[in-house]
């Protein structure tokens, strides 16, 4: 099984397939131990859970999955233009034509008596400007559940559009998520994406930047404990002229946990005036901890400017002592050191009340201090 | 207040501080010249707490208590501040969040009530206003992508805004301009009371043109070697450090003993 799901989630080239999931091949392949049976869409949400989601701001605007089939008893959608969206089974097209439109989208992997898989796809078309979409990922402790989802992203010449996938996992769930971006002349496109739990996470962010002028940013964090295990691979194209991309992602690691950010950006022959950045920041907050690390670059074109780094670190000691030395205990000083460090990454995310909601879910999710921790 | 008995202090397996001792009394203002590498800023960090530095010999009692046992958070809340020489950039940290923290957790331990927000901006505003500091520093992150200048004035607002009884300032005076002296100055200047002390480290004796001392102290190779008056620091400027090391260095040094 587990090599089933490895050629189900894994790229066709053996060997391609082998190195991009060096680091998650022992996971998933544990998970494959599991019998999965088609995940029940029926189950009932439990209200701690809904409360989590149900935000007043996105009411009218909300499409909630239950294990993968679309939930019309948990949606509320009235607000949006009909035709713009469909949703069926495991399936949405949101093509929004309006400026300024949002979708919040929840997907519940919620555990039934036995391990269960679903799986669900989204197609995403832009053609307006300002439209930002809200992607949660949730579930209740249990039963495996493995869910993936394969999102495909297309940006119109100068349409612009975000994306900010949130999740929040029980160490039951695993999930597979794959995003292809496409982003047309003068477009852009923003990304964010806060990744908290699991017992499998794999992240997948493809993004081509195939017209002109077009712009990708993309904003990240892992916050990781326990056996959690999540792996983030990015990938960023340059195939046309003055294109850019700016990536910075933080990573933390706690316990036994597991990280991996594989960041790659590669720009084609003829895409010359592109610039790139690409930076990578992690903590590793426990000897058996491990983050692993990977930028890489593949340049084609001569007018390009690019630049790329990556650090696995610990704690600064210097920054512990200031926050002490103010009166902090040494417990408080080092949640509010990691909470600044993934803070960072998500400065410069435009809307207040989602910026609000990732710090609150972030405060949350931080390591616990030891509890002999003066 | 604090009183060095015959301290002796290893760093990384050195012998730094090498039998120094100083007794401050409230309300005074002692300044600690030398030359690099006397010890002065190891004197600042181990007063605060930093790890890393050894006492081998001798004590620190502070307020009556042997200060050497307290973490640094509890030294901080007992009234402690150590103004850094090189301040740290935290990105990410909010420095309004990062400074309600402090002054709660200090209140907290001391068992007084901890301010709300109201409260506290209130007090914020207040010292801001007395430093002709920004409000926007507020807003920013702990630091981060601060000059040189602002590092030093956040320092200095920092100790406005935790009301300490003894400040250590390490260097406070090294890479500001004139303007930014005179206002970290006026800043010490303002916060002068008979409660409270100063132990101003510096290099030079332009700083103290503005926070004019009760004591000046010249350490040397781990001790101090020389105390006096205000007068002494312009003797040093006029004949540099050397001229102390023709004279005879003194075993230790007791002013302004309790």
């Amino acid at each position: 099984m587990g090599v089933a799901l490895l050629e189900e989630f894994g790229i066709g080239d053996a060997l391609a397939r082998e190195e991009s999931w060096r680091y998650s091949k022992t996971a998933l392949r544990a998970l494959g131990q599991n019998d999965f049976v088609e995940a029940d869409a029926k189950l009932v949400v439990p209200d701690d859970l809904r409360a989590q989601f149900d935000w007043p701001e996105t009411r009218g605007r909300r499409l909630v999955f239950v294990n993968g089939a679309h939930s019309p008893q948990h949606s509320d959608a009235h607000a949006l233009e009909s035709g713009a969206m469909a949703a069926q089974g495991g399936t949405l097209a949101f093509a929004p034509t309006r400026d300024g439109e949002s979708l919040h989208l929840v997907y519940l992997s919620l555990a039934g008596t036995a391990a269960a898989r679903w799986n669900a796809s989204a197609a995403i078309r832009i053609a307006a400007r300002g439209i930002r979409i809200v992607e949660q990922h949730l579930g209740t402790a249990g039963a495996d559940v493995l869910g993936s989802l394969r999102t495909s992203v297309d940006i119109a010449a100068s349409g612009e559009g975000s994306l900010v996938v949130l999740c929040d996992l029980p160490d039951s769930v695993s999930l597979y998520r794959r995003e292809q971006v496409g982003i047309g002349a003068r477009g852009s496109h923003a990304s964010a994406h806060a990744l908290f739990g699991g017992r499998l996470q794999r992240h997948e962010s493809v993004v081509t930047l195939a017209g002109s002028q077009s712009r990708h940013v993309a904003r990240g964090a892992f916050v990781l404990r326990g056996r959690q295990h999540a792996d983030v691979h990015l990938d960023v194209r340059h195939v046309a002229r003055d294109t850019a991309c700016d990536v910075l992602w933080r990573g933390v690691a706690d316990q036994r946990s597991r990280g991996i950010l594989h960041g790659a950006i590669a720009v084609d022959p003829g895409s010359d005036g592109a610039d790139a950045r690409l930076q990578t920041k992690n903590l590793l907050l426990s000897a058996h901890a491990e983050i692993d690390a990977q930028p890489v670059l593949e340049i084609h074109a001569d007018e390009v400017k690019a630049s790329h780094g990556a650090t696995v670190g610990q704690i600064d000691a210097n920054a512990l002592f200031y926050l002490r030395s103010r009166g902090i205990s040494a417990a408080d000083a080092r949640s509010l050191l990691i909470g600044g460090f993934c803070r960072e990454a998500f400065a410069d995310l435009a809307d207040p009340q989602l910026l609000a909601r990732l710090g609150a879910l972030l405060d949350e999710r931080l390591p616990q201090p030891a509890a002999d921790a003066p | 207040m604090l009183k060095i008995d015959n301290l002796h202090v290893r760093v990384a397996g050195k012998e730094i501080l090498k039998g120094l001792s100083l007794s401050v009394n409230a309300g005074e203002v002692h300044a600690i010249m030398g030359p690099n590498g006397a010890g002065k800023s190891t004197l600042a960090n181990v007063l605060a707490g930093r790890e890393g530095y050894e006492v081998d010999q001798g004590s620190v009692e502070y307020a009556g208590r042997n200060l050497l046992e307290l973490e640094p958070e509890q030294r901080a809340a007992e009234g402690v501040f150590l103004a850094f020489q090189y301040p740290v950039e935290i990105p990410g940290v909010n420095n309004t969040y990062f400074l309600k923290a402090a002054l709660n957790a200090q209140r907290k331990r001391r068992g007084e009530a901890e301010l709300d927000s109201m409260q506290f901006l209130k007090r914020v505003r207040e010292k801001l206003r007395v430093l002709h500091i920004p409000e926007d520093l507020m807003n920013r992150a702990v630091n981060a992508g601060f000059s040189g200048g602002e590092k030093k004035r956040n320092e200095i607002f920092q100790m406005a805004l935790l009301e300490p009884k003894l400040a250590v300032l390490d260097e406070t005076d090294s890479g500001l301009d004139i303007d930014a002296l005179k206002m970290v100055a006026d800043g010490v200047n303002a916060m002068r009371d008979p409660q409270r002390a100063f132990v101003v480290i510096t290099h030079y004796q332009r700083l103290l043109d503005y926070i004019v001392p009760d004591f000046v102290h010249v350490m040397v190779d781990g001790r101090i070697v020389e105390s006096g008056d205000k007068a002494l620091a312009r003797k040093l400027e006029e004949h540099g450090y050397a001229w102390i090391g023709e004279r005879r260095v003194p075993q230790q040094s007791r002013v302004g003993a309790a």
